[in-house]
């Protein structure tokens, strides 16, 4: 574990390094993506502040789910790079693939090594921002609860779409062509978590409850570390429920994974 | 006797979808699927010993690069039994992979945006491998692989001949027993190919190394592998020594004459004309029947002749035989 731990530090630095190699390129992709989200999210609150809220939401609550999710999405983002469909896709149909299964470490820990796109630093970082200036100006009331299980949220997250990633590349052992629908769950999931869930319609929310669980994700644990009463009367551990669900769709990606690993090795291709 | 490699009935078969062409058939395609049986490899049978340097021919499709990926670890066969080195390749593919080094062709194991020296630095640590061993080895490689000049550049920079000779260091430094080549020296220029020829000799003369390669190149063959396995649409065509392939299907010599003048029949007995073209005509002949003396003596005796030279039989000539006739058949 120590040994797989080091080398999967080693891997990075490698990935790292390779793209410190063009500094240039490197300040101005974190310089460029720090615009989009300020340009995005300028006019997301010029929007909100016209209609006052949405959906019992104020400005800044709304900020506290948003920052939330570009945090941790970004962070996802960055850490299972390797595991990004399209790019997975490509390393299998270019033999690299192969490559790593001819090397005596786990596959899994290779895939993440393989890639690490620091870039999206920038975004977890004005994710960040945006949060702790919601936290801020809402005046959250703090509990020892809170302030432990906030870190949680955030590791829910993150695995819940990572999971989504593990799974959109492991349907590109079959096919590269239905990528598009995984996309659908794992960045529009991602728009959906960053507002309240009250503006979306009953069919939406009900298949992202029970079917995506997403809801539990960002939404219900907003609820609570904002004091926000709960619109749809779920049970009162629902708030809790964040790392059974971003847990529960990592485990199940990595088992589809593994199958998807046997399933290769019966048709390398 | 001692096996590295047993390969009994080796089978592997791949459905492959077919696609149905046109809109209409893209439609279909989304409702039921057809798929055809590929028998990539059909039964395949060979044992090779430890020390050994086997030569694996085919064209392409023929089932070279599946063979070598059921050997690597990489794919599960579908039949039959395969052994290397006492393990079930696929079933421990760590411990497989950990007591083999693998170059294939035109893709590199190294790390794209490091140094050289820095992607080996990486892979000493990844395999384990003692510090003592390591400087040993790399002492040797970088002086017969001349891999000083370019240690410190970064892969993508380097050229396809610098590249193949990294690889080969990369895929020796853990001291593997067994190593497969796919297509070593395809895509380089003559030198760069004797090098990375004097080198795989060297690897399996002077340590010991068992080496199994393919290629598309028979000079690669003779110049370097006593025993040469062909493959051809799954099954194995011909498993044997170098010698006795050419003796057995080394097919005839020829002569090819220049004449002085153009002649309407130029035909002589024991001799076949093979090819004709203006004033140069091509026999071919036996040895057995028809020595080459013999036959330029009874041309000359009716010809003005200005130039000739004998051909060889060639293995590549040879080889396309086997695959064309399907001379080994039944």
């Amino acid at each position: 574990m120590r040994f797989a731990l080091d080398v999967y530090r080693r891997l990075l630095a490698v990935q790292i390094r390779a793209q410190l190699q063009y500094p240039v390129a490197f300040a101005l992709d974190l310089g460029g993506t720090a615009l989009i989200l300020i340009v995005e999210f300028g006019s997301l609150a010029l929007i909100l502040q016209r209609f006052e809220g949405i959906g019992g939401w104020s400005l800044v609550e709304v900020a506290f789910l948003y920052g939330m999710v570009e945090m941790a999405f970004n962070t996802m983002d960055m850490l299972f790079s390797g595991f990004d469909p399209p790019v997975f896709g490509r390393l299998v149909r270019q033999g690299q693939f192969d490559q790593l299964l001819l090397r005596p470490l786990g596959i899994t820990l290779q895939v993440l090594g393989s890639r690490c796109e620091t870039r999206r630093l920038g975004r977890v970082v004005q994710g960040g921002l945006i949060f702790m200036l919601a936290v801020g100006l809402v005046d959250v009331r703090w509990t020892l609860l809170k302030l432990v299980y906030l870190p949680v949220v955030f590791a829910s997250v993150v695995s819940f779409f990572g999971g989504l990633f593990i799974i959109g590349s492991t349907i590109t052992f079959w096919t590269v062509e239905s990528i598009e629908a995984i996309n659908v769950l794992t960045y529009g999931g991602h728009e959906m978590m960053t507002f309240p869930m009250t503006i979306y319609n009953d069919w939406l929310r009900r298949f992202f409850t029970f079917i995506v669980p997403a809801i539990f994700l960002n939404y219900y644990p907003a609820l609570y570390f904002l004091d926000k009463p709960d619109p749809f009367n779920l049970p009162p551990f629902a708030p809790f429920l964040a790392p059974l669900a971003g847990g529960g769709i990592l485990a199940a990606a990595l088992a589809f994974w593994r199958f998807g690993i046997r399933h290769y090795a019966s048709t390398g291709s | 006797m001692s096996r590295i490699i047993v390969v009994s009935n080796l089978q592997k078969h791949f459905r492959v979808f077919k696609h149905r062409r046109g809109m209409g058939g893209a439609f279909r395609n989304l409702f039921s699927r057809q798929y055809k049986v590929v028998r990539a490899v059909d039964g395949v049978s060979f044992q090779i010993r430890p020390g050994e340097l086997v030569g694996y021919l085919g064209p392409n499709g023929a089932g070279k690069s599946t063979t070598l990926k059921m050997l690597t670890g990489l794919l599960v066969p579908s039949g039959g039994e395969l052994w290397v080195n006492d393990r079930v390749p696929w079933r421990e593919r760590q411990a497989h992979v950990a007591t083999i080094g693998a170059v294939f062709g035109q893709r590199t194991t190294l790390w794209w945006d490091l140094p050289v020296i820095e992607s080996l630095d990486l892979l000493q640590y990844i395999y384990k491998i003692p510090p003592h061993r390591f400087r040993r080895n790399m002492a040797e490689f970088r002086k017969m692989l001349e891999l000083d000049p370019f240690l410190d550049t970064p892969v993508r920079s380097l050229s396809l001949g610098q590249r193949m000779r990294a690889d080969l260091c990369a895929a020796l430094l853990h001291d593997p027993i067994l190593l497969f080549l796919d297509e070593p020296t395809i895509g380089l220029d003559v030198v760069a190919k004797e090098r990375i020829r004097q080198f795989i000799r060297h690897v399996n003369r002077e340590r010991g190394t068992t080496v199994i390669l393919t290629t598309h190149d028979l000079s690669d063959v003779e110049k370097l592998c006593e025993r040469v396995m062909i493959i051809d649409q799954g099954r194995l065509l011909f498993d044997g020594a170098l010698d006795t392939l050419r003796e057995r299907f080394g097919g005839k010599r020829a002569l090819v004459v220049d004449f002085a003048q153009e002649y309407d029949d130029v035909t002589v007995a024991d001799a076949q004309v093979i090819e004709r073209d203006g004033r140069r005509a091509v026999y071919q002949f036996e040895q057995e029947v028809l020595t080459a003396s013999e036959l330029i003596g009874r041309l000359s005796a009716r010809y003005r002749i200005r130039d000739l030279s004998v051909r060889e039989p060639d293995i590549e000539a040879t080889v396309r035989r086997i695959y064309e006739e399907r001379l080994l058949e039944g």
